[in-house]
């Protein structure tokens, strides 16, 4: 089936977010679209799914014509959409998600599950799908979740799928499994619509790229005819640095001195065992592994939020373990946390008051006669210019921000406080190239400045292009720290679990 | 999305058409509006069909259509006109004390005014109690037991002690406020510690309070005597509230817990705007996640929470029991606590909007029950006009639908992806 969008436009009030956007996507094309948070690209996909009603322009399947006017009706099409948050049921199962909606009804009122199972089992054998019908949805893995999405999407005999940004919620593992699954789908005749800000994903799977900017298409290009920094300077709309400029560190003191760490999750399991680590002044240490291997556990612990079991955290000479939240950012301990919406802003509250979320004490915005607003809005002002953070004013709530100026939000308020050490757990996730360059180069000038920086990742690039030394960690425990030259092999393999010579490191 | 907007609209539109503009905008004073509108034709529906004069009328509208529809306007108008005259001022008093201001009319003038308000008194501070638990993301649906408790509690304090009138009165409210304070925060310590839900636990709490106020009731401790089975004695003339206007007449009743329901608005509303506490229980409210990111202890303010709120409830009962009937029987407390909880929804957890919406069931009461002793229509329809409005208000999405107002993202009705 071939799609063509012609001329499409899209306004909400004043704001234009798809100008004349023309797009042609060809039966068995990998397309994908490219374009930082707010360029347009989910408005576009909206009109296309029938979510939206384009201003002007129109939709042409197979060079007809034709309007779609609800999500029921680009269904009909042939039009299938896998959203960012899935729109699954945590509790029914595999087979019951699927159908859900089209329900097979034979003999009435009853549900044909039998026939239900087995048109889901030939339609996951037929794509290489390992999905068990039965399974209930909240207990499986996301990678699967989503493998579930699209399923549901080829039970309705979808021959163009759309993907908001799949691999955002993946790890790289389950990244690259859904990238064969893709090429399975593009093999058996299927297009596929592919939205991201990921670079390195497209180069590898797109047949097309067209790139979006400000609601504008700016060009359309293919793997073969461009790299990643053509593609990032297509989308920003200016030169772009993918590498992070940085001059050699100068570590200092040891800041913050963790010992025999010990830790549980929330299932009362041990996630992280006997961590041991030092982080001097005025450098960057970067914990790379996968996702789920006591990261979030080990950042949770030293900021506060979870409680140790066993083992110290010193932060310099001041026994940290045990105490709460408060004495933790008291002695200076900056967090910029892993999921800012929910951990790190409150959305429906001003830009003002979530730049002073965790400094209510502090004197300058508080006096006896109550909180200063006057001050809380002056310093918003302030942070909002220094930090570049894109809003139309400080008293809109923090909601109304495009991701990368909510995590601007988070970055500023740490940075503004007195900091000893600064904690980043995924510090660029889900942003685009221009907020990522943006973040490297805060993290980097923290660092120079003589702060103990640590980040927490799961992109390697990232962990390559900040660390000074990185700590790969499996299974609560930390594998082994390396040097950044270290080859994406070698720590690669660190991650997976494998012990590596240490000699031959360094 | 980032919206950079500078938009550019028409500048040259008269200031006519932009009012024009503003009207068709869904914003909360037109839903308001609006609520009040359909709420007032769904009564006068109500009233033509169950007048027996207005629906035989009917059976003659081809032959008499004038009559008919004038007979039904009459009818309805006649009671409107009766049910503000009741809850405001009525027309024939303000008529009589213009022609003469003595002190009996000047008191015939204000009776109306200060019945609604004296209604309404109760029900804006247990209404803030409530919304304070709103806000901070807490349901205490135990209003009702929490007045109960600091109505006892002033009420014992009040034929116990013989303090000077101030010292009293003050002493009243302190031990008001820490027994409603006690009993909601016992919930909100189940609620830090073991994970039991705030609905349950202070909706229990409903009952037992109103069986312990059956058997104080009839203790030597509280019991009047033997012939007066369930009264409680009166609070001692020192410890009443003062009335206001009583030199003018004295069944004028408007007694001084107006004006601390007043004081009790202002205090919230400094408490959200300004206080750090206040802040930190917003914050708990929308993100307890983020809250604790920030060093908040999230246990804390769940106590301080549900013990604020019951200090309210409990200051609620006191004004009723100090300010109007001085002593407490088996009926004491109506369905103050659960009309608390419509009057915060209506005023949105708002302290002003709480103010008003405890004014608005004021008038209704008031109001209502002049309606009912002037024409032949039940005090029902003016809890009927009451209900419609409160929907409209809760379901904005319905009277911007109804009217087509333009939408303009205030009320996220058209739920999108972002």
């Amino acid at each position: 089936m071939k799609l063509e969008l012609r001329g499409i436009t899209k306004t909400f009030g004043s704001l234009v977010a798809n100008r004349n956007i023309n797009l042609v996507v060809e039966p068995g094309e990998i397309h994908c679209l490219l374009g930082e948070n707010g360029a347009g690209k989910s408005t576009l996909m909206n009109v296309l799914y029938g979510l939206h009603l384009p201003d002007a322009g129109e939709i042409l399947i197979d060079d007809v014509p034709i309007v779609i006017d609800d999500p029921k009706d680009a269904v009909a099409r042939g039009i299938g959409m896998v959203h960012q948050h899935f729109m699954l049921i945590p509790v029914f199962s595999v087979v019951e998600n699927v159908i859900l909606g089209s329900e097979p009804v034979k003999p009435w009122p009853f549900v044909d599950y039998r026939a239900s199972v087995a048109k889901l089992l030939e339609l996951s054998a037929t794509y290489g799908f390992d999905v068990n019908p039965d399974d209930t949805i909240e207990d499986l893995p996301i990678g699967t979740q989503q493998r579930v999405e699209i399923l549901k999407a080829l039970s309705h005999d979808a021959q163009i799928l759309i993907l908001d940004e799949p691999t955002a919620v993946l790890t790289p593992q389950e990244a690259d499994a859904l990238i064969v699954v893709l090429r399975s789908l593009k093999a058996s005749g299927k297009s596929i619509i592919f939205i991201t800000h990921k670079l390195k994903e497209v180069l590898a799977i797109a047949d097309k790229i067209t790139v979006m900017r400000l609601g504008e298409v700016v060009g359309h290009t293919t793997p073969a005819e461009t790299s990643e920094t053509g593609l990032a300077s297509m989308m920003v709309g200016r030169d772009v640095h993918l590498t992070v400029d940085k001059k050699p560190a100068t570590p200092g003191d040891v800041v913050l001195s963790v010992s025999d760490l010990h830790v549980e999750d929330d299932r009362g399991l041990t996630a992280v065992k006997g961590v041991s680590l030092d982080v001097r002044a005025g450098e960057v240490l970067a914990i790379a592994g996968v996702q789920g291997n006591g990261q979030t556990e080990l950042v949770e612990a030293l900021t506060g939020l979870r409680a140790v079991t066993a083992g110290q955290i010193s932060l310099l000479g001041n026994e940290l373990a045990g105490h709460s939240v408060p004495q933790f950012l008291e002695a200076g301990v900056g967090h910029v946390p892993e999921d800012r919406q929910k951990h790190g802003l409150v959305l429906s509250m001003s830009i003002a008051d979530n730049l002073v979320l965790d400094q209510l004490d502090d004197p300058r915005y508080k006096s006896f006669w109550g909180r200063k607003l006057k001050a809380i809005r002056e310093n918003g002002q302030r942070l909002l210019e220094d930090f570049d953070i894109r809003a139309q004013s400080e008293s809109v709530p923090t909601g109304t921000l495009s991701g990368g100026n909510q995590q601007k939000v988070v970055m500023a308020r740490e940075l503004s406080r007195d900091l000893k050490v600064l904690i980043c757990a995924q510090p660029t996730r889900g942003l685009d190239v221009g907020s990522i360059e943006y973040m490297h180069r805060q993290i980097i000038a923290n660092r120079d400045a003589g702060v103990a920086v640590i980040i927490v990742s799961s992109e390697l690039d990232e962990v390559l292009a900040l660390g000074d030394r990185i700590a790969v960690m499996y299974d609560g425990a930390i594998q082994g720290i390396v040097p950044p030259t270290t080859s994406r092999e070698d720590i690669g393999l660190l991650m997976a679990g494998a012990h590596i010579d240490k000699g031959a490191l360094q | 999305m980032t919206i950079d907007t500078a938009s550019p609209q028409a500048p040259h539109s008269s200031r006519v058409l932009s009012v024009a503009v503003r009207l068709r905008e869904a914003n909360m004073f037109m839903v308001l509006i609006l609520a009040f509108f359909i709420g007032l034709v769904a009564g006068g529906i109500l009233i033509s069909f169950t007048t027996p004069d207005v629906t035989s009328s009917w059976s003659h509208f081809f032959s008499h259509p004038g009559y008919t529809v004038g007979l039904t306007w009459d009818t309805v108008a006649n009671a409107y006109s009766q049910l503000f005259q009741g809850a405001l001022v009525n027309f024939h008093d303000t008529h009589q004390m213009f022609q003469n201001p003595n002190k009996a009319n000047v008191a015939q003038f204000l009776t109306p005014i200060a019945s609604s308000l004296t209604y309404a008194t109760p029900l804006i501070v247990a209404g803030l109690g409530l919304a304070i638990g709103f806000r901070s993301g807490l349901f205490d649906i135990g209003g009702q037991g929490q007045i109960l408790a600091g109505g006892l509690a002033a009420t014992w304090a009040g034929f116990t002690f013989h303090f000077t009138p101030v010292v009293q009165v003050a002493f009243e409210i302190l031990v008001a406020v820490i027994v409603g304070g006690l009993l909601a925060g016992f919930a909100g310590l189940l609620k830090a510690y073991t994970g039991a839900h705030e609905v349950i636990v202070t909706m229990m709490t409903n009952y037992i309070m109103k069986l312990v106020m059956g058997y104080l009731l009839i203790q030597p401790l509280f019991a009047l005597g033997l012939i007066h089975d369930g009264q409680s004695k009166s609070i001692l003339p020192n410890g009443q509230l003062p009335q206001f206007l009583d030199h003018l007449s004295p069944t004028l009743a408007l007694n001084f817990g107006f004006v601390i329901a007043v004081l009790a608005v202002v205090a919230v509303q400094w408490f959200f705007n300004r206080s750090k506490t206040g802040f930190e229980l917003l914050m708990v409210g929308q993100n307890s996640e983020a809250a604790r990111t920030a060093g908040i202890n999230v246990k804390r303010a769940t106590i301080i929470t549900l013990s604020l709120a019951g200090s309210f409830l409990g200051l609620a009962g006191m004004l009723q029991v100090a300010g109007v009937t001085h002593y407490m029987d088996p009926t004491f407390g109506g369905t103050y606590g659960f009309d608390a909880i419509t009057v915060a929804l209506l005023g949105r957890n708002k302290p002003w909007g709480v103010f008003f919406g405890a004014l608005f069931f004021g008038f209704m009461y008031s109001g209502g029950h002049i309606m009912q002793a002037s024409t032949n229509i039940a005090f029902s329809l003016a809890l009927v006009i009451q209900a419609v409005v409160v929907f409209c208000v809760a379901t904005p999405a319905v009277v911007i639908e109804l009217f087509r107002l333009r939408d303009t993202g205030k009320f996220a009705i058209t739920g999108g992806a972002k």
